[in-house]
């Protein structure tokens, strides 16, 4: 058995991986149905530090000062097309840039936490579906929060 | 002939790799929530499979399933399939092009090669028993070359087997299909459905993750296979043509092209 190297986790150094956020969607249910927000499940990879709602379009993601953030999109079926395009955050907290993967045109977006958070802070994605022009907005928003209170102490 | 289900599972790889365990760790889609799919996007996924007929009585042809495994909070599946190859192969290219034009610009700096040596990268070598991926060059989640084995991008996980009473009980019938190619990727699994004994028939799905490990001075990757559980329920209802709610026929277009 190799040595598992587990030890960067204890020390307070920053995750090497951002933080990403990835919105599940089902655009031809969404387009049918002209509801995004029942055919669309956000999760994120920081579960372990307190994010919370995985599979709703209302995801909490646990973030500290300094992280970086990278949203991007699965679609429920792989002929469909679904892209983000574009996110309102309070420039204060973080100011996501568009980017592709390297020689695609397949989208994601990055920021740098800005501060820490106090109080969650909302957001909106907005994202194009199919071949319509315009992109379609969730009622519902996620948010971006702070450290867990009984996490406090530890970090 | 019917849509066939696309049953995508997520994987969050760091929290399993972390717990050793896919408990909490998955979360199941398909695409028949509007005949009856619950728990679509959690771990309790309960995909609706309906009978081989139609409204009319007519034969349809037997449900067909596919399965389709993403890592969470790694480039997604969305890139064409041989991605992460061309990926490499591409930078590697440009890495040697750039070492050719610095040869013949006479003096070389310490800087220059640094960088170049930055872009080569790291490569893991594929451990030494049993399946799993081939020799890579490490890319990060954003398709760069990376050279910090902390920041890899998780392959996507394998699935090596579907067991379970849906199996045993002869309720589907699961292979692995596609092309032998472990560079692209191209195997992938899927079942027929016996839809003649309707009820809930859960099923085992095996899965490999891999983990990037030190070992002699080299990065290895460790297998870590896991098991996961979902449930097909078959029922008695026809099949329905989601445009129209009925069986085969026409579908409601009208006769003549609308003027315009």
């Amino acid at each position: 058995m190799p040595p598992r190297n587990r030890q960067s986790e204890r020390q307070p150094a920053r995750p090497v991986r951002p933080v990403t956020i990835t919105a599940v969607v089902d655009p031809v249910a969404a387009l049918a149905s002209e509801n995004l927000d029942d055919n669309l499940y956000f999760y994120d990879t920081n579960k372990a530090a307190g994010s919370t709602g995985f599979g709703t379009p209302e995801l909490h993601s646990r973030v500290r000062k300094g992280d970086t953030l990278l949203w991007n999109v699965i679609p429920l079926e792989c002929e469909t097309y679904v892209a983000l395009a574009d996110i309102e955050i309070d420039p204060r907290i973080a100011e996501p840039t568009r980017k592709v993967y390297p020689g695609t045109d397949i989208v994601f977006w990055t920021a740098e936490v800005k501060q820490d958070l106090t109080e969650p802070v909302p957001y909106r994605l907005s994202f194009l579906l199919g071949t319509v022009g315009t992109p379609f907005t969730p009622t519902a928003r996620p948010a971006l929060a702070g450290p867990a209170n009984e996490g406090k102490g530890g970090r | 002939m019917a849509q066939q289900h696309g049953i995508i599972v997520l994987f969050d790889v760091e929290n399993a790799l972390r717990t050793r365990s896919l408990d909490g760790n998955t979360y199941w889609f398909d695409n028949m929530k509007l005949l009856g799919s619950v728990g679509v996007g959690t771990e309790q996924l309960v995909t609706i499979v309906p009978g081989t007929h139609f409204l009319d009585g007519s034969q349809a042809t037997e449900q067909v399933l596919n399965w389709l495994p993403a890592a969470l909070g790694s480039i997604p599946p969305t890139v064409p399939r041989n991605y992460l190859a061309e990926q490499e192969r591409a930078d590697d290219r440009r890495t040697l092009e750039e070492l050719a034009a610095l040869g013949s610009a006479g003096s070389v700096s310490d800087a220059d090669l640094k960088r170049l040596q930055r872009r080569v990268g790291k490569r893991a070598r594929k451990s030494g028993s049993g399946r799993g991926l081939t020799e890579a060059k490490l890319l990060d989640v954003t398709g760069k070359t990376t050279t910090s084995p902390g920041a890899y991008n998780y392959p996507a996980p394998v699935i090596t087997d579907i067991t379970g009473q849906a199996v045993s009980e002869k309720i589907m019938y699961p292979a692995q299909y596609g092309s032998p190619d472990m560079i692209y990727d191209g195997w992938y699994w899927a079942a027929t459905v016996d839809t003649s004994r309707p009820g809930v028939y859960p099923y085992t799905m095996h899965v490999q993750l891999h983990e990037l490990v030190e070992q002699d001075d080299e990065l290895v990757w460790q297998s870590v296979d896991l098991t996961c559980q979902s449930s097909l329920k078959i029922i008695n209802d026809p099949k329905r043509n989601g445009f129209t709610g009925a069986g085969l026929g026409v579908l409601p277009l009208p006769s003549v092209p609308a003027a315009g």
